[in-house]
């Protein structure tokens, strides 16, 4: 495993074991559930460095006589200069979150205008 | 556009200065790096002109210039906007503009998402405001901990508590989102050669910070949720009367609370460890060993939250004492390390340096009162006094804002290009570190006394009156010290006294590449045999 | 080790400064009027006394560092300082330390812990404090109450009448938010939740008015949900008993 995936595998051990100590320790339920909750969340990402590959082969960065100049003129893949889409998708959010406060007439506006702005971002990142 | 690492050098091409809107909607980290650190630090001067009406107010005995609401109000704004809209997104800014560089990348992973984090920050900090000003008698005046049921809409009617609790929530989303975007491009996109083992500690600190917001925030923000759904949509989870509980919201809230505090420490721990080395012309000492702690720091922090709870009489009070006694442990690790990269070394005194010995001194009288107050006892007598108010501000501000003025003065020619004043710095130093310990200082010696936090109003000729006229002269002197720094930016920028590449003979790959770096960071990065590659590459000779 | 001596004479000041302050008292605190409170006092007398060497020592050793691993005017521009990097048995030795300390700090904590929340089985008297939006009702057994004036902030305070060595066992809670019980003699605050009720014993040691507060943020009057706490000898507490029960 590289050092991530352990790091990752080692706070959710800590997290687990933290929360089995502290329910027999307490005997009280929320923290309890915090600690497994934290628990998962190293978790999910282990799995998924375990499982997938981008974080489960060895990578060139891992070896420790790699010269930069290896990896010249390799293609990274595109890079974004310019966006617009999150000032709309945080616009949205808010007049979604303000639908509690003045009325959850403002629920279908702020709807829209967070899916417009979903679809523009994804539509961007795609092209 | 498509991107090639290591194109082949070319002379610098003289760049057009982009323009605002380019600047705000640029996606390249450097530009939001900045952003974030310039938004935070207009938060800073929101924040700080709070902090200075309520001193003001408490500098005499009975009330004289704001009324208890009010009051409420500026230190309940006061406390989020320094702990979510300052020292927290500042750090994020250094990460954006850091991380890449200092790793090797030519961007950070998400460069969409990364924009998103920093906009979802900007709306929840107006929305944070806008619930400060909120009109009279609907502000948010429920302190920066917001426990219910006090924050309850039949105590706190008025959409200022709502709009709170939405700004904070989007703050949550942000730092989500940033946290992947650091673990990201930390994990994934470093340059060959540099091995975890290599990161620089700043990258690493910015690592177990980002796990720490994605561990903490989700649990506040359901917390939040729920409380906003009690106010608006009639939820009971936290009414006693109805079977609920008010103590379930204090978990969710510490669990991020206290995780919080770390992540507000962490990134300028990173950052005094990048400079203590840089300036007495030695290694870190003891690498390895500080990267334990600062990874012990990390585990142990999200066992320690209910620390804040010890007088509630629901929590297990042995089990959060001996964790937060034991959290002790690794921060006295890293003073070692700091004292041990000096030790043996040639220090020379620029202003980066002074902050960094300023945060040594202050953030030691934090740690060593943070050890009493996680003695259940002695937090019995301490908890919401001045004493813990007192304690707080020497780890915040004593430490993570001197660890920013550090940073500030050590990363701001290489943001710009230009030097700032050695001379102005000085003084900008003298006048934060004096006045500083004027303001806080004498608050140990309220607490001692007795005084409550968050009183409005104390009874004169107690012992309490000389203490807090101190205090409030040492908040002026720290404006004065702000308002100098304010102008030695500005006349640097206007005077822009070349910084060169490498001004102070820095150890990271940042320092590797122009001032500031071109737009896809490094025209060719030198190779990376160590933790200091910008090091080795200038002294061929001392190279492992 | 050339420079032993002046870090051995620096440390010994550093002593020096802290025997004055273990000598010269409570560093500020009140030293505590009941038994309970006397303990807690020690306590924090004695982290006060095993923080100021803790901390004397770093401050010694960042002063040392910044004095005599100066860069000075002689040293040529390039120069750079010792490049040694590590030194693994000092680590474990700087890490093995702080581990005994808390240890220490943690055994002592847990006994006073315990002799401080410990309940009496059978107290001298059972005070029920209830605390509302802003004020306090104390509840005395045989319907006695004393009760805070319709709130506001020039408001007088109520005031607790304690018997002085007798262990009186305080039952507190609330009606509407959180608030906290809080006598800085005393060493000691208990937070009121709804929904809860939380009992602690006192024994006052010391006869006197001792000033009360509300510590916990409840809202606009926070700042004045005061009381006073009158510790008086039992016959004089007794008297005052029969007068209001009558």
């Amino acid at each position: 495993m590289r050092v991530a995936t352990r790091y990752f595998v080692l706070l959710g051990v800590f997290a687990f074991l933290a929360g089995v100590v502290y329910w027999f320790i307490t005997y009280e339920s929320v923290g309890t559930v915090l600690f497994l909750a934290f628990a998962c969340t190293p978790a999910i990402i282990a799995w998924f460095a375990i499982r997938h590959g981008s974080m489960r082969d060895r990578r060139p960065e891992d070896d420790a006589d790699a010269d930069p100049a290896e990896r010249a003129g390799e293609v990274l893949g595109p890079f974004p200069a310019e966006t617009v889409w999150p000032i709309f998708l945080v616009l949205g959010s808010i007049t979604i979150g303000a639908s509690l406060i003045y009325g959850l007439i403002l629920v279908p506006l702020g709807a829209a205008l967070f899916v417009w702005a979903l679809l523009g971002f994804t539509r961007e990142s795609r092209g | 556009m498509t991107t090639t690492i290591d194109r082949p050098p070319q002379a610098p091409a003289p760049r057009p200065s982009p323009g605002i809107v380019h600047r705000l909607v640029s996606t390249d980290h450097k530009n939001i790096g900045i952003l974030y650190c310039v938004s935070a630090f207009i938060f800073f001067l929101v924040g700080g002109a709070l902090a200075e009406v309520m001193r003001t107010e408490l500098m005499e005995p009975s009330r004289q210039i704001v009324s208890n609401e009010t009051y409420n109000t500026l230190f309940t704004i006061h406390g989020t906007v320094m702990i979510f809209l300052f020292v927290a997104p500042f750090a994020s800014g250094l990460a954006n503009y850091l991380i890449p560089l200092q790793v090797g990348a030519p961007d950070m992973a998400f460069p969409r998402l990364n924009l998103s984090s920093f906009y979802f920050f900007i709306g929840g900090g107006i929305l944070v405001l806008l619930a400060g000003v909120a009109s009279a008698g609907q502000a948010a005046a429920m302190g920066w901990t917001a426990y219910p049921p006090l924050s309850e809409i039949r105590l706190s009617p008025g959409v200022g508590p709502d709009l709170w609790i939405l700004g904070i929530v989007l703050v949550a989303i942000s730092t989500v989102m940033n946290g992947v975007n650091i673990l990201t491009t930390a994990f994934l996109m470093r340059a060959p050669g540099m091995t975890m083992w290599r990161m620089p500690i700043f990258t690493w600190n910015m690592v177990v910070v980002a796990i720490l917001g994605l561990v903490a925030f989700p649990p506040a923000a359901a917390g939040l949720t729920l409380l906003l759904i009690g106010r608006r949509l009639g939820g009971l989870v936290y009414d006693a009367a109805a079977g609920g509980d008010p103590t379930i919201y204090q978990h969710l809230f510490w669990f991020l609370g206290h995780p919080e505090v770390y992540i507000l420490i962490l990134p300028f721990f990173g950052v005094i460890t990048e400079i203590i080395p840089v300036f007495s012309r030695r290694p870190l000492f003891g690498y390895t060993g500080f990267l334990l702690a600062t990874l012990t720091i990390g585990m142990l922090s999200t066992g320690v939250w209910a620390h804040h709870m010890f007088t509630t009489g629901v929590v297990d009070n042995p089990f959060f004492a001996a964790m937060t006694l034991l959290i002790a442990v690794p921060t006295g690790v890293k003073f070692f390390n700091w004292v041990g990269s000096m030790w043996g070394g040639k220090i020379w005194f620029a202003v980066p340096m002074l902050f960094s010995i300023g945060f040594l001194l202050n953030f030691l009288i934090g740690g060593v009162t943070g050890v009493m107050l996680a003695s259940p006892p002695i937090d019995y007598q301490a908890h919401d006094t001045y004493f813990v108010v007192a304690h707080f501000h020497y780890t915040m501000l004593g430490g993570s804002v001197f660890g920013i003025f550090a940073a500030i003065y050590f990363w701001f020619p290489k943001m710009t290009g230009a030097m700032l004043s050695e001379r102005l710095g000085r003084a900008v130093f003298a006048l934060l570190f004096v006045g500083f310990n004027l303001t806080f200082w004498p608050q140990f010696v309220l607490g001692q006394r007795g005084m409550p936090r968050r009183y409005v109003d104390y009874a004169s000729g107690i012992g309490y009156d000389t203490p807090n006229l101190v205090s409030t002269i040492g908040a002026y002197l720290m404006a004065v010290a702000v308002v100098v720094f304010l102008g030695d930016v500005w006349r640097s920028l206007r005077r822009r006294r070349p910084a060169g590449d490498d001004p102070w003979g820095g150890y990271s790959l940042e320092w590797a590449t122009s001032s500031p770096p071109p737009e896809h960071n490094f025209d060719r990065l030198p190779k990376i045999r160590s933790v200091r590659p910008a090091f080795d590459r200038n002294h061929p000779g001392s190279a492992p | 080790m050339r420079h032993a001596r002046p870090v051995r004479t620096l440390a010994s000041c550093a002593m020096l400064v802290v025997l004055a302050g273990a000598c010269s008292g409570s560093f500020g605190m009140p030293r505590g009027a009941s038994e309970q409170a006397q303990e807690t006092f020690e306590i924090w007398q004695f982290f006060f006394v095993a923080a100021i060497p803790v901390a004397g020592i770093v401050y010694v050793l960042i002063a040392w560092s910044l004095v005599r691993y100066r860069r000075r005017r002689s040293d040529e521009p390039g120069v750079l300082g010792s490049q040694r990097a590590e030194n693994f048995p000092l680590e474990v030795v700087y890490t093995a330390v702080p581990v005994v300390i808390v240890v220490v700090l943690f055994a002592l904590t847990i006994r006073t812990d315990d002799r401080v929340t410990a309940i009496s089985p059978d107290p001298d008297l059972v005070v029920r404090a209830e605390a509302f939006a802003w004020g306090w009702r104390f509840a005395y057994p045989e319907g006695v109450t004393v009760v805070s004036p319709p709130s506001g902030e020039e408001a007088a305070e109520p005031v607790m009448m304690l018997p002085l060595g007798e262990t009186v066992r305080i039952s507190l809670t609330s009606n509407d938010t959180i608030h906290a019980f809080w006598v800085p003699e005393f060493l000691y605050k208990h937070d009121a939740i709804p929904g809860h009720t939380f009992e602690f014993d006192v024994t006052p040691t010391e006869a006197g008015t001792f000033q009360g507060h509300c510590a916990e943020f409840c809202g606009l009057n926070h700042a004045y949900m005061n009381f006073k706490v009158q510790v008086v000898s039992p016959g004089e507490f007794d008297a005052w008993f029969q007068q209001e029960a009558a």
